[in-house]
């Protein structure tokens, strides 16, 4: 596992202290309940908005704004320290009404979501750089494009070197299916590096081969290089969509919660007068 | 055509004259001038003729007494024929900075740089081609009767500064401006002088076509490189003047490999052949001196196996074989390398005799030199090493190099790098790879920029203030001369759009193309962009010096960035 990054030690230690400090203060018999709800309310609504302005970070990289380095850090920490407050603003793990279960269900999942999506690249980085074959996202649909082209180059060959079109009817009934679109998702992101899609392709290149002649089976060999290649395309592509693809849910829900959020705060302030 | 087609006449090497106050009795006035009326003028190309050199890669410049004409450390790329006049060269002790009178580097401003949120084009590669029309109409290429910085007290300079004069029909600044180094001395006027002024781009034409200039600029060059690098030395830093004119005359300059090594190189990389190193000092052999890189890049090795094994990549300023040939002194017998020492495509080497050191420098020397190196590692801990190498990657000043265990693919670089130049990545995010280290293809702004060889006309240049290598848009021709000659791929030549979006294009139909990457950010606000944006520190600026040190965390494995 990546190892700690000693410059945000500072960060993680003010934000525990402050942690500390805001549940002491929350437990102190003095304060009235209602400043109590009303102090943890905005505040956790100035750390929500704060959490937000990470992804406006993103969008101002010209600006002079500081690593985005330190403010993942503040935002990972922000988030930590949004959780405590949520609980000592709440009272419990799950409130009461259909408005704040809301949002508290939408608290809950921007957090999940938020963890789930820093562990995925924690792990899945790591994963990428051992699974070698680095391409661009963007480029991958060209790329397995390019390896079909040649699998039907050398399906068409075979054909013509042998006369018989066994190969060619059989791509077409299973292994174009393959080299259409990126397959085995799951075993591709998760697994062994697409171990299944590994056992797949040599079950039916195997199931083929023992149809075709000498001619037809030079080009097997090409079609069984080409789905190592596709493979080793696939496991990028899935690992990378979910790099990329956890942010669809994070980033939607955290803007829901925080409108909800604010809609909350009117709702409070009107009827608290 | 189509009516609506955006056309503009197709850039050509002379659009952008040095000095377009230049005119035709300035050229007949300077062919009479003994430095270029020896020159025979037919032994140029009809493409590139004399005349035309002095009328469009030159450019007088006058300058009153105490005027700067250069200053130590500027990136410069022309060279200078005094006409009249005199110029003083301040040898030792440099100026200080402010008597240099640098300005700061031009930066955007906040809401400069702020305003790239909507100004920013959402079709690629977009230019104002007008701009073009404008440039050239108007063009008076860099000016040359500006106002120059001048030195306050010029007797106080002569007072406490080692200085030399060079009176008319000298040449300086060919150093720089060939070796694409900094200039490596400050010169003002000594009285009211006049300047020929030869952008480099000339200067290679003149050395290339006539023997004479090429003979008088090598000559000079040798000279003056010598001079600058044995004062830049601390063994020799010390000598009297004396006695380190004793030591030039008796050094040995010599040159290895080619000075366009990038093409071999390439050839040699394509066809994954590996390539020849010529030897500068076989390992075995009796010391005969130590050898001083001044330009270019060495290999030190040992022998090992079959082959040699690297042990320290040397660039200008390192310095071999300086432990033998102590020991030799001290001992009184003859010593053999331990190591070979190999040029790395083109390298200037120095090679101070042995009996030259046992005069002026080993009986002052306080302490000893440090061991030679050795091979004490597994050859395992220097894959790394080697790879940069074979890479070249030891030419890198401001390499991207990226962990990928890191590196969460977001693409938050290319963005940010997208963001800062009108919308347009000037970067790839793939490269050559090593283990976990990818070092992606965007300029690393090489110690040695080759891609500055052949620009015909100078578009791509340093940084004067900051050093890094940069493209001046108006002037590129698009002819692809830069991106051909980078060995790493890291240039790359672009369509241009009007600002509608519509491709530009020459009267013949043919798209205008611009040459563009990574000029690290340079008029940005807070450094390269790409860098501040990654938000897992997984991206870096790096020099070869620290790609070098990443191998020892690469082999052990247990430190991270």
């Amino acid at each position: 596992m990546r190892a700690v990054n000693r410059s945000s030690l500072p960060v993680w230690i003010v934000t525990s202290i402050a942690a500390v400090g805001i549940v002491y203060w929350h437990a102190s018999p003095k304060l009235a309940y209602a400043d109590r709800d009303f102090t943890t309310g905005y505040v956790l609504l100035g750390l929500m908005v704060f959490l937000a302005l990470y992804n406006g970070r993103k969008k101002l990289s010209m600006l002079p704004l500081g690593k985005a380095s330190t403010w993942l850090t503040l935002h990972l920490a922000g988030g930590v320290l949004a959780l405590v407050i949520f609980r000592l603003h709440v009272g419990s793990l799950w409130p009461i009404g259909l408005m704040h279960r809301a949002l508290a269900a939408l608290f809950y999942a921007v957090c999940i979501s938020g963890v789930i999506g820093y562990g995925l690249q924690l792990w899945l980085s790591r994963r990428l750089a051992q699974a070698g074959n680095e391409i661009i996202f963007e480029r991958i649909p060209a790329e397995i494009a390019a390896i079909r082209a040649q699998a039907e180059k050398a399906v068409l060959k075979a054909a013509e070197d042998s006369g018989n079109d066994t190969l060619g009817r059989d791509y077409l009934q299973s292994l174009a299916w393959y080299f259409a679109q990126p397959r085995f998702f799951w075993s591709c992101a998760m697994g062994g590096f697409g171990r299944r899609s590994e056992n797949w392709l040599q079950r039916n290149l195997h199931t083929i081969g023992r149809y075709l002649s000498e001619a037809e089976r030079a080009h097997l060999d090409e079609l069984s290089r080409l789905g190592a290649e596709k493979r080793r395309v696939d496991v990028q592509y899935a690992m990378q969509s979910l790099l990329k693809r956890w942010t669809m849910f994070h980033v939607p829900l955290a803007a829901a919660m925080l409108t909800l959020a604010v809609w909350h705060l009117i709702l409070v302030q009107v009827f608290a007068q | 055509m189509d009516v609506a087609t955006p056309t503009m006449m197709r850039p050509h090497r002379w659009d952008v004259p040095f000095d377009s106050d230049m005119t035709d009795a300035d050229v007949e006035a300077l062919m009479s001038i003994p430095a270029i009326a020896n020159v025979r003028a037919d032994a140029f190309p009809p493409h590139i003729p004399l005349r035309g050199i002095l009328r469009n890669d030159a450019r007088i410049v006058s300058y009153q007494p105490g005027d700067i004409v250069c200053r130590e450390g500027d990136y410069g790329s022309s060279a200078f024929l005094i006409l009249s006049g005199a110029v003083r060269v301040v040898l030792s002790p440099s100026l200080p900075r402010a008597v240099l009178g640098r300005q700061p580097v031009h930066k955007k401003g906040f809401f400069g740089a702020l305003s790239q949120l909507w100004t920013n084009s959402r079709a690629p590669e977009v230019r104002d081609i007008a701009r073009y029309r404008d440039i050239r109409a108007q063009s008076r290429g860099e000016s040359g009767t500006g106002t120059h910085i001048f030195l306050q007290d010029v007797p106080g300079v002569l007072d406490h500064h080692r200085t030399i004069s060079l009176p008319a029909g000298q040449i300086f600044g060919e150093l720089a401006a060939l070796g694409r180094v900094p200039r490596s001395a400050t010169v003002f006027a000594e009285t009211e002088t006049h300047l020929l002024e030869i952008r480099w781009q000339g200067l290679r034409e003149l050395r290339r076509f006539d023997p004479g200039w090429k003979r008088h600029i090598d000559e000079n060059y040798r000279r003056n490189a010598l001079h600058a690098v044995l004062q830049a030395n601390p063994l020799f830093s010390g000598l009297t003047p004396e006695v380190l004119k004793e030591v030039a005359d008796r050094v040995k300059f010599r040159t290895f490999g080619s000075f366009d090594w990038n093409v071999s190189y390439k050839e040699m990389r394509d066809s994954g052949a590996a390539g020849d190193e010529p030897i500068i000092a076989a390992e075995g052999l009796v010391q005969d001196g130590i050898y001083l890189v001044r330009a270019g890049f060495a290999r030190a090795s040992v022998r090992f196996g079959s082959a040699q094994r690297t042990l320290a990549y040397l660039g200008a300023g390192d310095q071999f074989g300086l432990d033998e040939s102590y020991e030799s002194w001290k001992t009184g017998k003859p010593v053999r390398r331990r190591n070979s020492l190999t040029g790395l495509g083109y390298v200037d080497v120095l090679r101070v005799p042995s009996d030259v050191l046992e005069e002026y420098v080993f009986p002052h020397l306080d302490v000893p030199p440090p061991p030679a190196l050795t091979a004490d590692r597994p050859i395992h801990d220097d894959a790394f090493a080697e790879w940069l190498g074979d890479e070249r990657y030891f030419n890198a000043t401001q390499a991207m190099l990226i962990d990928l265990e890191r590196c969460v693919r977001c693409d938050d670089c290319v963005r940010a790098c997208a963001s800062t130049h009108g919308g347009n990545p000037r970067f790839v995010r793939k490269g050559r790879t090593f283990d976990r280290w990818m070092v992606a293809n965007a300029c690393m702004h090489c110690r040695d920029p080759v891609c500055m060889i052949g620009c015909p006309t100078g578009a791509i240049h340093r940084h004067e203030a900051v050093g890094v290598v940069v493209i001046n848009d108006d002037t590129c021709i698009g002819c692809g001369t830069c991106a051909n000659s980078c060995p790493y791929d890291n240039i790359r030549l672009v369509e241009i759009a009007n600002p509608s979006g519509d491709a530009v294009v020459d009267a013949d139909g043919r798209a205008i193309v611009k040459a563009t990457k990574c000029d690290l950010c340079v008029e940005q606000l807070g450094g390269p962009a790409c860098a501040r944006a990654c938000p897992h520190d997984a991206l870096r600026r790096v020099s070869a010096s620290v790609l070098v040190e990443q191998d020892a965390v690469t082999a052990t494995g247990t430190k991270r960035l």
